[in-house]
Order: structure tokens, then sequence, then C-alpha cells
């Protein structure tokens, strides 16, 4: 039988880059992957630029950005959009309804959030420090986070200080009057995440999330499979074995420590490390077994924060799709969220585990397809989706600007759905909410964050660890690194 | 609606033995415990205490916290929660174990009661529920609070398996310490385990709470001759720190409760590092009590002779008494004047360099005296905290 150096548990986004990285080391990689390719939620993702540009350049990937270009409208049912050109990170009005004074301050909200989301942003790429080590390493670490937090200058920083824990409505409605603006911004930060727009630390997501995608607005397109592709060609030009369809079904410990994995077939492979880039409440209470974990640790999982709440709709049309009021050359992403009440009102519906009568969305158009993701749809335990009823209010809220619709094919993947097929507990985009307290050093939670665990040899490299999930590989990275850096 | 049942006009449940306990006290002075309310001192603390460790007194302990652990995984969940081997313990038997988290701090102690491999019954004096059913994720067993069902009382003093035998409770006198069967006791099928928190020979006996008049009083069937008495919680604190055992929230801290982590204390610091099996494969805090073991205790809960015969109690314990150089090594989280013993004693936290057997710390006592306090400096002497231990708690058959 073949010996391993390192097991990777899922050949998703991170799970590649951080077997492209290990096999760079020389390590010999194998990677288990339940579907029939590898990528995992990475083909789910529709327009996303935050790839770290080391993983371009060290692993020689070669992605063209498709434009320089976008636009952002923000639907109004009134027919009076917002319309938004993003160029070259420059971002202006073409059209609004808002006056001049809200513009300008529109745009220097969203510059000052650019500057914090830096400050954030510069914590990114690292390991972050676990407290208390008494490793000087980490005490350092602590010291630049902070000092980068000075540097803002005194003004900037409490003005950082101030706005970190507040919720994004009450800042939006200190300073702007248009409801389309402050609607506009209060999607961006409460998409994917289990908030409101009067959650407390909306900002700090919004803040967090423009830290990963170095944009406010996720805009630029890649071809994803083409990326998908090329680190899979990577790692099988060095030598990683990458076994599809196959299903890692437990890891097997022996004090305290690794020592394999079993498969559903019950054939054991043996590896002195295994790294899981399955979700942090998967790997420990499926894969791992509550057993021999310590009971204050399994309390942490548990209350991990991970219920997914964003459905993805898939429309083919029999015809072109024509926006009303919209020039062509102009289309790009679609957001409907009129108002900060409206976001509040479909998230009241959330906390209690319905979806809401009235969804916000965000899509995009491609021809005759329309993909479109749509909050809140929350993942529901032991109940399942009236999958139609969600489609049929969508479709409905679409109707009112794309009133000659006939749908030839519809696709609803609701958050349980991305549960099974992806393995992910919760069926969460980041594999767990981008809060606070499951940030930084705080990611998944205490006990689990530096990529490593409480168990000898086992590592994660999934989205719930630090800086979350996003397509930036940076997990990938750093895991891959850690356990480097244990062998040496 | 129903005004009995609003909390402020009830405020505190009764035991099944309440139409008794009353009866019995005449102090009417009572204490709180989890919800109930149990007598502190029925007639003179002195006096119950006496019963106790010359007769049998009979103590209400239903407010204990009892949960039952049923399920085909239960002895493997065990296993997992306590530091102690629980395989070695076979059905009818009962082991005193405790638990600890993740650092190896110990929340609470108890008692497991086997009745079979699949079966096994905790009893414990905090509320524990939370902690047990996140400790059984991923096992196959139910946890179920059974407080309420099982009413109980505790049976101990010399003549406690005399009296039962007068009651013909069949081969009482050859249940073994720490086993427990079913036993007729006059009309009613009860449980009774050879256990207890008095350092002497005793039982507790788990019963029906519709059985709970009838068992009380079959117990004081014999009075005539051998006078048993209701014994309040007063003369039960003062016969366990004679015994030596200890009481969480009272000699330290449950960690699931301590606020301050340097409050929450190992099993080595409570000299209970016996309780702890680190060949186990696996348990809540076994990576932890490894270190603890290796670094050994900073501070340690021992016995101390006491100079004198006024209680330490809540003493701060020094080196030496030189003006000016005294240091504090440690404190006393219980003293008495012990009766039986008739020497004064006490249980208290000792640092590193003196809690060695035989070393001399001394006590600053505040003793009141008619509305002042006379400040004493008491010579005290390590001492294994066990101060009362009779060979008539362990002898087969039992003294009858």
């Amino acid at each position: 039988m073949k010996k391993f150096d390192v097991i990777i548990i899922g050949g998703g986004h991170n799970g590649l880059v951080a077997s492209s990285y290990l096999a760079k080391k020389g390590k010999k990689v194998l990677v288990i992957e339940k579907n029939e390719h590898v990528g995992g939620l990475a083909e789910y993702a529709n327009s996303l630029n935050c790839i770290s540009p080391i993983i371009k350049k060290e692993l020689n990937i070669n992605i063209h950005n498709i434009e320089d270009t976008n636009y952002i409208i923000s639907l109004e049912d009134n027919q009076n959009h917002t319309i938004l050109e993003n160029k070259k990170d420059k971002l202006s009005f073409i059209k609004t309804n808002a006056d001049q004074s809200d513009q300008k301050t529109f745009l220097s909200i969203i510059n000052n959030y650019k500057l914090f989301s830096k400050t954030l942003g510069s914590f990114m790429y690292q390991k972050p420090p676990r407290v208390k080590s008494g490793k000087r390493s980490d005490l350092f670490q602590l010291i630049s986070m902070g000092w980068n937090i000075r540097k803002l200058g005194k003004k900037n920083m409490r003005e950082l200080l101030r706005v970190i824990g507040l919720n994004i409505a009450d800042d939006l409605e200190d300073n702007l009057n248009n409801d389309n603006l402050k609607s506009l911004l209060s999607h961006e930060s409460v998409l994917g995440s289990n908030l409101g727009p009067r959650s407390p630390g909306s900002i700090l997501t919004l803040l967090y999330k423009q830290a990963i995608n170095d944009n406010i607005f996720n805009l630029k397109n890649i071809e994803v499979t083409n990326y998908i592709n090329q680190l899979e060609d990577y790692c099988k030009k060095n030598t990683v074995e990458i076994i599809k369809s196959s299903e890692v079904k437990k890891i097997v410990t022996k004090d305290n420590s690794v020592t394999g994995i079993q498969l559903n077939n019950d054939e054991i492979i043996e590896s002195k490390y295994v790294m899981s880039n399955a979700d942090p409440k998967t790997t420990y209470l499926n894969l791992l077994g509550a057993e021999i974990l310590d009971t204050d640790f399994i309390r942490r999982i548990k209350n991990f924060r991970n219920k997914g709440n964003v459905a993805k709709l898939e429309l083919v049309l029999e015809n072109e799709i024509n926006i009303k009021n919209i020039d062509k050359k102009m289309y790009g992403k679609f957001i409907y969220a009129p108002s900060i009440k409206y976001i509040e009102h479909a998230f009241n519906a959330n906390k209690y585990n319905q979806y809401s009568k009235n969804p916000c969305l965000e899509f995009y158009v491609n021809a005759n397809t329309l993909s479109a993701n749509i909050y809140y749809v929350p993942y529901l335990v032991n109940a399942s989706h009236q999958e139609n009823e969600v489609i049929e209010r969508c479709v409905g809220i679409l109707r009112k600007f794309i009133p000659d619709m006939k749908i030839k094919k519809q696709e609803l993947i609701t958050p349980n759905q991305m549960e099974e097929k992806y393995n992910i507990a919760g069926g969460h985009w980041h594999h767990g909410d981008l809060e606070i307290d499951q940030l930084f050093m705080m990611r998944p939670f205490y006990g689990s964050s530096q990529y490593s665990t409480p168990v000898n040899g086992l590592y994660l490299c999934s989205a719930g660890t630090h800086p979350g999930g996003g397509l930036t590989g940076i997990n990938g990275i750093n895991a891959a690194k850690k356990l480097i850096e244990d062998t040496k | 609606m129903n005004t009995e049942k609003i909390s402020y006009k009830k405020p505190l449940l009764e035991t099944p033995f309440h139409e008794r306990t009353f009866e019995h006290c005449f102090a009417n002075d009572w204490y709180r415990w989890a919800g109930y309310k149990v007598a502190k001192e029925y007639s003179s603390t002195e006096l119950e205490y006496t019963s106790m460790r010359n007769t049998a007194g009979v103590i209400d302990i239903t407010p204990m916290h009892k949960y039952e652990i049923k399920g085909k995984d239960a002895k493997s969940f065990i296993n997992k929660l306590i530091t102690k081997d629980i395989t070695k313990i076979q059905s009818n038997q009962v082991a005193y174990g405790i638990w600890c988290n993740e650092d190896g701090m110990v929340i609470d102690d108890g008692t497991i009661f086997c009745l079979n491999e699949n079966h096994y019954r905790i009893f414990c004096a905090e509320r524990n529920l939370n902690w047990f059913c996140d400790t059984a994720t991923g096992f196959n067993v139910t946890i179920e609070d059974i407080s309420q069902s099982i009413a109980a009382l505790a049976f101990q003093g010399p003549l406690s398996c005399k009296i039962l035998n007068l009651l013909k409770v069949e081969n009482i006198e050859n249940l073994k310490p720490f086993h427990f069967n079913d036993f007729n006791l006059e009309k009613h099928n009860v449980t009774i385990s050879r256990t207890g928190f008095s350092g002497d020979l005793g039982y507790e006996i788990w019963c029906d709470p519709s059985q709970a008049i009838d068992v009380w009083d079959s117990l004081f069937k014999f009075n005539r001759d051998y006078k048993v008495l209701a014994a309040g919680m007063n003369a039960l604190e003062m016969v366990r720190i004679e015994a030596g055992f200890i009481q969480p929230n009272v000699d330290f801290m449950s960690a699931e409760q301590a606020l301050r982590p340097n409050r929450m204390r190992n099993p080595y610091e409570l000299g209970l590092g016996w309780l702890v099996n680190l060949e186990k494969e696996y348990f809540t805090g076994k990576q932890a009590l490894i270190r603890h073991k290796e670094n050994g205790p900073e501070k340690k809960l021992v016995g101390l002779d006491v100079e004198g015969d006024k209680p330490a109690v809540g003493s701060v314990l020094y080196d030496n008494i030189k003006k000016n150089q005294a240091k504090e090594i440690g404190i006393v989280t219980a003293a008495m004047w012990s009766p039986v013993l008739k020497s004064n004693i006490a249980i208290g936290f000792v640092n590193k360099e003196h809690y060695n057997l035989g070393s001399n710390v001394y006590a600053e006592i505040y003793h009141p005296e008619e509305l002042d306090y006379r400040k004493i400096w008491a010579e005290c002497k390590v001492v294994k905290k066990q101060f009362f231990n009779n060979p008539r708690k362990n002898a087969i058959p039992a003294l009858t």
C-alpha cells in the first residue's frame, strides 16, 4: 500500500491550494474528493475577484480579468433605478435619484470603509496570532495589529473603533437620505451572513468582506472552472494523487494523534497528517467524532454559527433577457433590496426559521440565463423548503423588471441542498458567520485557531478558518505553511 | 390562575418527607438546597451530631440531583465523563468519581450507581444536566433528570445496620461498602446502598416518593431504646468535616460556576489524584491533567490539627508569626471543634512549601467573645484529611 505524508479531505478550492503548497515542499499528498470533480463550492461562485495574488504568482495561475468596467444596478419598483459604474476601482454615478450631497456622502462613506478595511486587510494573509501562547511571534503580531489600527491617525482610529461594533443601518441613516443608496450598502453587508441591517456588527462584516474582496462590491468575473482546472493540473504535475467520487467516513486516531482515514468502503489509508477541507462542524462531529473531544470544546463546536441563508436560483429563459429601463451595455450586478426596512423585514422571517415573503435578490444575466442569490432562505432543521413557493416569489419580483419572462428551465439550490451536495454543515457560504467572535484568532473557535486542532496531526484548511470563505485561497496557504512548520 | 403556583407565594419546594421533617423541626430553621427546603437544625445541632456518632441519624437528602443514564453507550459515556475507570465497576456497585473540564479543573463529584452496563445513575450536589448532555454528544445514550422521582434518606451511624436488622431488612449486614441492592423495608421495596457522608457505618435509602413517610417512620420505630434523631444540615456539615469529605462551592469552586479562573481547582490540588486514571484512552480534561500531574499542585487541600479549642473558621494561614515577616500561605475552608475526637480540626488550602504531612503552619483565628473578637495565633500541623475513620465503616458483616 502507498504511504502518504498528508491526506487532504475534500478537493475544494482550499484543499487544492493546500495540496499544491504541500507538494511544492516535497510532501506526498493524497486528496480525497466526494464528488466527481474537484473545486467544491467554487463552482457556485459567479463573480469573485478575491483570489490571493500570491497564489496567482507562486502557482503560475493564469487568469485574466474579463472586464475593467462594471456596473451595479440597484432596482427600484418605480423603475427609477440607480446605476453605479465601477471603472478601475473608481466608483461613480451614472444615474440616480439621489441629490448631489447624498451622492457625495455615499462615495465618501465608501472611501472611509475602504480605508478601514485596508487596515483589517493587513491581517488577512497572516495566520492569526494565538492569544496567551507565550510565543514572541504571536505577541509581535498582536502588537503589529494594534499598530496598524493606530496608524490610521487619531480621528480615523476613533471612527473605526466607533463603527466596528455598530449596525450598518445606524451609520447610513445618520449620513444618507436616499433609501436606495442606504439599501445598496446594507445589501452588501448582510448578503451571505446571518445578519440584518440592524444587527450589531453588520459594519464589521462589510469591512471584512471588502478586505477579502479588495472591493466593496464583488465584481470582476473570473472563469472559475478554468482556475480550478489550472489548480488541479498544478497538483497533478507535482505528484499529488487525487481520488474522486470517494468519501471519507472517519478520521482514525489513537492516543490523541491521527493515524489515518477510513473511507466509506471501510478501506483504511494510513498517514500521520490529515488536513480537513470540510467545515469545522463536519470535521469534528462527523469525521473525528465527539467522543474524543473535550466537552467544553464540543460546546464551542455546537455554538459555531453556521446557518446558511442564501439560496441560488438558476433560470433559463426562452428569449434573451431585457431589463426594463436599462441600457443593455450597462448590465452587471443587479440588486433588488429597495430599502433598509425591506431587508430588515426579510430578515425577521429568518430569525424564526422561515423564508421571507418578500426576499432580497442579487442577480446577473447572460443572454437568456439568469442566476440569482436569494436571501433570506434559511437552512432548515428537520424540515424541507417549499421550493416552488420560493421560486414563485422570486419570479414575481423579477417580472417587475423583466415583463416578458418565459421560463424554460429553473433550478433552486437551497442551503439544505448545498449542505448535502458539498458536505457543508448548515450550507453556509463561508462555513460560518463572519462576525466579531468568529474572526481572526477566534475563527472557527477558541482551541481550534491557527489551522490546528486539539488532535495531533489534524489540521483544518476550510473556509471555516481564518480568513473565511470567498475563494481567497489564503486558508489553504496558511494551513499548509502551519503543517510544514510543525513537521520541521 | 392558581396563586399557589406563583413562586413568591410558595418559594421553596417541600420534599416528600416534609410532613415529618416539619414536625421534628422545632427550630423551624430551613436550608435552601436546589429549590427545596431541608432542615438546617431540628432542635440542637450537637444532639443531632451525637446521634450520628453514637446511634444513628436520619438526613433528608432528597434535593440531591439525580440523573439516569440509559443506552448502549452508557458505559463509554460515563468513562468519558469521569476521570476514573468505570469499566471496573460491576452491576450493583457504586463508584465515587469526579468530572473535570478541558482545563482539568474539577466541576463536581458524585456517586455513580451501576444498575447494569447500559444503565447508570449519577447522584451529585450541583446541577449537571447541561454538562452531561454536552458530554453525551456522539454517544447513544439518554440522560434524564430524575431528581423529583426518587426520595432519599441518609441513615448514618454505628447502629444503623442494627436498626435495619431489627426492621427485618434481610441480609443487610452483608451489604459491602459501595454496593447497593433492593431490599424489603417493612412493606416497601426500596434500594439501599452502603454509602454516606459521615465516615462511619451508614446507608442511603432510595425510594419512591409515595413510600417516603412510611420509610421515615420505620426508621424511628425502635426509638425507645435507640434514640434515632432526625439530623439537619449543620450536623451533616460536622460529620463530613470529621470524615474529610469535600464539598463543591464550599471547599473549592466548581469549574462550571467559578468566575475567576484562578479559583478553579484540579484533582491533585484537592487530594483527589487517586481518582484520576491517566491510562484511560480518553476522558474530558485528560491532556490538561497529564500536565497538572507533571507540574505537581501549587497548593493542596489538607487536614489541619489546630492548637487550642477555638475553631479556625475562615482563618488565613501563615508560615510564621514573626511580626512583619509572616507570609500568607493558605486559607481554611472548613473548621470545627470535633466532639468525638476531642480536637480542633480544619480543612484548608496550603501552598507547595507547606503541604507535606507534618509541616507546621499558623492560623490567625478571630474568636468572637461577647461582642468582641479575640485574635489568636494557633499553630497547626498538616495531617490527613480523614480525621475520623472508624474501621466499622468498612467491616463485613456490618456491626449489628
